[in-house]
């Protein structure tokens, strides 16, 4: 009830913030009814998966400081489940996606409990390894295809189908997808104010401060790793049922572990809104940029050049992220 | 019994290559505390460098060497001083992400100047010959050669580090930044020289192994994963481990050769029905992943 109420309560922002997030909610619900192009739509669609990878990764990475790059295992876990499930034995998407989650948290167990004793860098290359390794097993396994991966038949379901979540038009997918979204903002919200919440920043600031009043670093931790997983590994199961064709290369590949983390980091990692910022900036000029240059310039490539800079530049002049743009001038307001 | 024997002799003579690729990592690692994602695109481009100057001046790929460790040094120079030295004022994620900005914009770069096609070096001195050293040992002459220049590359960089002054600056500088320098060591040039040094050693790597190794612009991140348990296994900043630690990893790479190998020797059924093969590099990142947890500082880390 508590958690309840600390989800729907975004008192503590201040009012341009609350109205800000106001309009954006507004148009995100009114955006399919928009004269848009699908190509528009899809985008939208990434961008909220993108966002929701990013809240995930907030909750350990931005919160808590632990920079885990190997976010990607747990899409494949959560895209798998749901999609193997989904062909074999016909399980419906709300069944799968718990059951899916609940694997993605079994293995963050497993890899979370020996990891977090490592710290920086070392923890940040382990998740790495750990994902490949994964990722490795899924390419051989022939009972999940082996490298070429699953392909969820839609044609053999009558659409639009809510409980195995198939549809023909992307505009179901992004309203479920939008209700997600919301979720996960309540739930950010609370996590935020939470007791493991503050827990966390402090262990981000000063670790051994932390174990000195008593707090239970290593759970705590491991604790916060197993939520990233589940929302990382929910989005993953989305995943399945929207993209319907996954391959390990594309649910677990270094790339994708990566660029979740970036989405958080160059947002603003350890804000509300930073993820968010992040995948609303990032996405559309990765698929923007990939649409000019890649498919009618003719020149391969030059998206992930531009993409690669903006990076570079960001992560050189604000580490904090463009939510730290607007920190840093609300502080020089305020001292003004 | 002899595929066993040319297995563990391939695995050294990789593992040589390998440890020459990890050097540069462990080096910037030590200097300075940042891990470089981009390290794999370094020899990466090393390797076109190596294919280029063959196939524009006619010699062999071998003496495109030099060459590639002019670029390498080059590159590693104006990394730091137009980008890395802005990077470590931030937070670590911020260096993370930065160095894997720097890795997809070296990859994108050779792809929009190379394409994406694999390319491979076919004509050399040493293409194509091998070396009998009996008991059905038979080595690939590019692979010997790459592997003894690796070592001779090893030993220069060893004798740079110990025995030179610039060397002992570079030194000072990994163990203790901040007395070195109190005690007037120009910290940022050493910091920039890491980072040539690491280029250098990189792309001599790169130009070695394009013999026998074909290159695409994806091909750096298995290496950057290579490199990366090389020095978790050797330590962190550890030179000498660095060069005992590739050839473990080389001999982790041929795994699923050795265990082929026995397989067929024994005719055990159960060792022929696990498909090792497939698992190409998987040891190579389980043996990452185990080192980390069990001992975090490497066999042979100096540095914490």
């Amino acid at each position: 009830m508590e958690a309840l109420r600390a989800a729907f309560d975004f008192s503590d922002f201040r009012p341009t913030e609350r109205w800000v997030s106001r309009v954006v909610a507004a148009f995100l619900l009114a955006f399919p009814l928009l004269p848009v192009s699908s190509f528009a739509t899809a985008t939208m669609i990434q961008f909220l998966m993108f966002s929701l990878y990013g809240m995930g990764w907030n909750t350990i990475g931005g919160y808590g400081g632990q920079v885990d790059l190997g976010k990607a295992q747990y899409v494949g876990i959560g895209a798998y489940t749901t999609a193997v499930a989904l062909i074999r034995w016909d399980v419906p998407f709300w069944v799968s996606m718990p059951v899916g989650m609940g694997f993605a948290v079994l293995w963050s167990f497993a890899i979370g409990y020996p990891l977090f004793r490592l710290r920086g860098h070392y923890f940040a290359i382990a998740t790495i390894a750990a994902s490949l390794v994964l990722k490795d097993l899924f390419e051989v396994w022939d009972f999940v295809g082996a490298a070429r991966g699953l392909e969820i038949p839609a044609h053999r379901f009558p659409t639009p189908d809510f409980v195995r979540l198939i549809f023909k038009e992307d505009v179901y997918y992004y309203y479920v997808l939008l209700a997600f979204f919301f979720g996960g903002v309540l739930y950010m919200n609370a996590f935020r104010k939470s007791r493991l919440g503050y827990q966390l920043r402090l262990i981000k600031d000063n670790e051994d401060m932390a174990r000195s009043l008593g707090i239970n670093v290593h759970w705590a931790k491991v604790k916060t790793y197993a939520i990233a997983t589940a929302f990382v590994s929910m989005v993953g199961s989305f995943h399945a049922c929207y993209i319907k064709n996954i391959e390990p290369e594309d649910t677990m590949s270094l790339d994708l572990s990566i660029l979740i983390a970036l989405m958080a980091m160059l947002g603003g990692a350890g804000s509300l809104w930073g993820p968010i910022i992040g995948a609303g900036i990032l996405i559309p000029l990765k698929s923007y940029f990939k649409e000019w240059f890649g498919a009618r310039a003719g020149l391969v490539g030059m998206d992930l050049i531009l993409y690669a800079l903006i990076i570079m530049v960001v992560s050189a002049a604000e580490p904090r992220g463009i939510w730290g743009l607007v920190e840093r001038y609300r502080a020089r307001k305020e001292s003004a | 019994m002899d595929i066993l024997v040319s297995s563990v002799v391939a695995g050294v003579l990789i593992g040589m290559v390998l440890a020459l690729v990890a050097l540069g990592l462990t080096i910037i690692f030590g200097v300075m505390d940042i891990v470089n994602f981009a390290h794999g695109e370094f020899l990466m481009l090393g390797m076109y460098t190596g294919l280029l100057t063959a196939n524009a001046t006619g010699m062999d790929p071998l003496l495109g060497i030099p060459v590639a460790a002019v670029v390498g040094y080059l590159l590693g120079v104006a990394c730091y001083w137009g980008f890395i030295r802005f990077l470590l004022r931030g937070p670590m994620v911020a260096q993370l992400l930065g160095t894997f900005g720097l890795m997809l914009l070296l990859r994108n770069l050779a792809l929009l100047l190379f394409g994406s096609e694999d390319r491979g070096v076919n004509a050399g001195l040493l293409v194509g010959k091998s070396v009998d050293f009996g008991m059905g040992v038979i080595v690939p002459a590019t692979k010997l050669a790459a592997a003894a220049l690796s070592l001779v590359s090893f030993v220069g960089v060893w004798l740079l580090m110990n025995r030179t002054r610039v060397g002992k600056a570079l030194t000072a500088t990994a163990l203790n930044a901040q007395a070195a320098r109190y005690m007037g060591i120009p910290t940022e040039r050493m910091n920039a020289l890491a980072w040539g040094i690491g280029g250098a050693t990189v792309t001599i790597a790169g130009a070695l192994i394009v013999n026998f190794w074909s290159v695409n612009p994806y091909v750096g991140l298995l290496f950057t994963m290579i490199a990366f348990t090389i020095v978790a296994l050797g330590g962190f900043g550890s030179v000498p481990g660095a060069l005992a630690a590739g050839i473990v990893v080389g001999l982790l790479m041929e795994i699923p050769g050795i265990w082929d190998s026995v397989a067929y020797a024994t005719e055990w059924d159960w060792m022929m029905d696990v498909p090792v093969t497939s698992f190409k590099y998987t040891f190579v990142y389980l043996a990452y992943f185990v080192i980390m947890v069990v001992r975090p500082r490497g066999l042979f880390g100096w540095k914490h």
